[in-house]
C-alpha cells in the first residue's frame, strides 16, 4: 500500500481545552488529544454529546483557542489557514441569509474574498450543479425545503475550494430518507474535489459509511478513545449498509467508547 | 378545498366587518341623540352621511376655501414637516442603534436613558422645544423626530442582537473584515426590525406634529381641529380634520409596510416551510 507516502494534512498534539463553567470550575472538555490526518482523508469525529467532538472540529477552524498541545494544517496554524480563507464549513443548521438567494449566498465567501463578479458567478453555478440545486439558483433560503437548504450550506463551504472541510452534525436535523441522499451526494462531491473532511456526527451508522476512519472521542473527560479503520470498498453505495462487514464494523464502533454507559 | 378557503378567508374578514358594523351603529345612534338635544345651530356629532357630504361639498367655509380645501391646505404645513422630522428620528434612530451594536460601552451608558425620551409627555415637551426654538415649523420637525427616534432605535439594536451565533462564526471563518460583518449580516438582517419601528413611529410622527399645531395659531391640521371646536368654522371642519389625521396615521404605517415589502424582495416569496 500507498500508505506511507500519504501526506499529513492535519497534525493535532497533544491537544486539551479547557472550560470555565458558570459556577467558575474549570471542565475539561478535551484532553490529550493526538491525531494525524492525511490529505483527502475523509475523518468522522464520533461521540455522545459532551465528548468534545464540536471543540476538536471548531479548535482546528480557529473557532476555540486550545489550552494546551497544538495544530497545524499543512504546517500552519489553525489562524493562519482561516486568514487565507482556507477553510470550508458546513454547520447543524444552513445559516444561511435570508435576505439572499440561493446563489448569492453560496457566492458569500467568494465576496469576502474580493473574487470578480464572473468568476463568483461561474464558481457558484459549478457548486449549484454539483449539489443538484441548479433550478433552485434564483429562489430565497425559505423557499427550500431543510434538505436543500442543507446543500446550500455544503456547495458554500465548498465554493473557495478550500483544503479542509470542516462539517458540523450537518445531516442530524434532517429526516432519514434526505440524510441517505446527501450521504451519496456528499461522498460524490468529496471524490470530485478530493477534499479533507473532518465529520462530526453522533450516528455511528452516518460515521461508518461516510468515512476512512473513525474517530471515538468519549466524556469525562472528553478524550480520543479509538481511531478505527473503515476498509469498506470505495466508491460506497447505500447497499453497503446492508453487507455483513458493514454491521461488524458499527459493532467495532460501538465497541470502542470507553465509559460504559453510553 | 375549495369552499374550505373561502371560509378561511371569510372568518378572517368577520371581524373587520362586525366591528365597522358595531362602530357606525354607536356613531349612528349617538348622532342622533344628540341631535335631539342641540343647543348649537350645527350639530355636534353630525351624522356619517353628513361629514361624507361635507367632503365634496363647494360651500366655502372660511376664507374662500371648502371645508376639504381648508383640511388639505392645513395638511401640507403639518404632514410636510411630520414627515420630514420622522425622516430624520428615523435616520438618527438607526445611527443610535449601530453605534450601540458597535460599542458596548455606548450601549450601557445610552441605552438604559433613552427610555426618558419615551417618558416625558409630548404635552410638555412641546411647549418647551417651541419657546427654545422659537418657530413653529422647526418644533414640529424636532418633536416628530424625538418621538419617532425612540421606537426606531430600540427595534433597529434588536435587529442587530437578533443575529445568532452562527453566523458570526460563519463570517470568522471567511476571515471576513468587521465592516463586512456589518454591511452583508448585521444591517440586512435589522432591517425587518427597522421597519418595525418606522411602522411604530410613522403615525406617532403624525400625530405629534398635529399636538405641536395646537399650541400656535399659525395654521396646521391640529391649528385648524381646535379652531373649528370653538365654533370659529363649521363643525365638518372638525371632523374632517378627525378623519383626515386617522386616515394619515394609519396610511402612514401601511406606507412603510409596502416599503419593507419594496426593498425586501425575500419577503414576498412564500415559506416553504408554512407551505405544507
Amino acid at each position: 500500500m500507498s500508505e506511507e507516502k500519504r501526506e499529513v494534512e492535519i497534525k493535532i498534539r497533544e491537544l486539551g481545552v479547557t472550560f470555565r463553567d458558570n459556577s467558575g470550575n474549570d471542565v475539561q472538555a478535551l484532553t490529550g488529544v493526538n491525531l494525524e490526518i492525511y490529505k483527502g482523508e475523509f475523518i468522522a469525529l464520533l461521540g455522545p454529546s459532551g465528548c468534545g467532538k464540536t471543540t476538536l472540529l471548531r479548535s482546528v477552524a480557529d473557532l476555540q483557542q486550545p489550552t494546551t498541545g497544538d495544530i497545524h494544517i499543512q504546517g500552519q496554524t489553525p489562524k493562519e489557514i482561516r486568514l487565507q480563507q482556507k477553510f470550508g464549513f458546513v454547520f447543524q443548521q444552513p445559516v444561511l441569509l435570508d435576505w439572499r438567494k440561493v446563489k448569492k449566498n453560496i457566492e458569500l465567501p467568494m465576496e469576502i474574498m474580493g473574487y470578480s463578479k464572473e468568476e463568483r458567478s461561474k464558481r457558484a453555478d459549478e457548486m449549484l450543479e454539483m449539489v443538484g440545486l441548479k433550478e433552485f439558483a434564483n429562489h430565497y433560503p425559505r423557499q427550500l425545503s431543510g434538505g436543500m437548504q442543507q446543500r446550500a450550506n455544503i456547495a458554500r463551504a465548498f465554493s473557495l475550494d478550500p483544503y479542509v472541510l470542516l462539517m458540523d452534525e450537518p445531516f442530524s436535523a434532517l429526516d432519514e430518507f434526505t440524510k441517505e441522499k446527501l450521504y451519496e451526494d456528499l461522498l460524490k462531491a468529496w471524490r470530485a474535489t478530493n477534499k479533507t473532511i473532518l465529520f462530526v456526527t453522533h450516528n455511528i451508522q452516518e460515521a461508518v459509511f461516510l468515512s476512512d476512519r473513525v474517530c471515538v472521542l468519549s466524556p469525562h473527560p472528553g478524550r480520543l478513545s479509538a481511531v478505527v479503520d473503515i476498509d469498506l470498498p470505495r466508491p460506497r453505495t447505500l447497499e453497503v449498509k446492508d453487507t455483513p462487514h458493514f454491521t461488524e464494523l458499527v459493532t467495532k464502533v460501538r465497541n470502542s467508547f470507553e465509559g460504559g454507559s453510553v | 378545498m375549495k369552499s374550505k378557503a373561502f371560509s378561511q378567508k371569510i372568518l378572517k374578514i368577520l371581524p373587520a366587518i362586525v366591528w365597522t358594523i358595531i362602530l357606525v351603529g354607536a356613531w349612528e345612534i349617538g348622532a342622533t341623540v344628540v341631535a335631539n338635544h342641540k343647543r348649537t345651530p350645527e350639530n355636534i356629532l353630525p351624522h356619517l352621511y353628513q361629514i361624507i357630504a361635507a367632503i365634496f361639498s363647494i360651500k366655502k367655509v372660511a376664507n374662500g376655501m371648502t371645508a376639504t380645501q381648508i383640511v388639505l391646505t392645513s395638511a401640507q404645513a403639518t404632514l410636510l414637516r411630520a414627515l420630514l422630522g420622522f425622516a430624520l428620528g428615523a435616520l438618527l434612530g438607526f445611527v443610535f442603534a449601530l453605534i450601540m451594536k458597535m460599542s458596548g460601552v455606548v450601549e450601557k451608558l445610552i441605552f438604559p436613558y433613552l427610555m426618558l425620551i419615551q417618558l416625558i409627555p409630548v404635552l410638555g415637551l412641546a411647549p418647551i422645544v417651541l419657546s427654545i426654538t422659537g418657530d413653529i415649523n422647526k418644533s414640529r420637525v424636532l418633536i416628530a423626530a424625538i418621538l419617532s427616534f425612540y421606537p426606531v432605535a430600540t427595534n433597529t439594536l434588536a435587529g442587530f442582537k437578533s443575529v445568532e451565533k452562527e453566523k458570526y462564526d460563519l463570517m470568522y471563518i471567511y476571515a471576513a473584515k468587521k465592516w463586512m460583518l456589518y454591511s452583508k449580516v448585521l444591517i440586512p438582517a435589522s432591517i425587518p426590525y427597522f421597519f418595525t419601528g418606522l411602522k411604530i413611529a410613522a403615525p406617532m410622527a403624525v400625530t405629534a406634529s398635529i399636538l405641536v399645531d395646537t399650541l400656535q395659531g399659525d395654521g396646521g391640521l391640529g391649528c385648524m381641529l381646535s379652531q373649528s371646536l370653538k365654533h370659529a368654522m363649521s363643525i365638518y371642519v372638525f371632523w374632517l380634520i378627525v378623519l383626515f389625521s386617522a386616515f394619515v396615521g394609519v396610511f402612514s404605517g401601511k406606507v412603510m409596510g409596502w416599503l419593507e415589502m419594496l426593498v425586501s424582495p425575500w419577503k414576498r416569496t412564500v415559506n416553504a416551510k408554512k407551505k405544507k
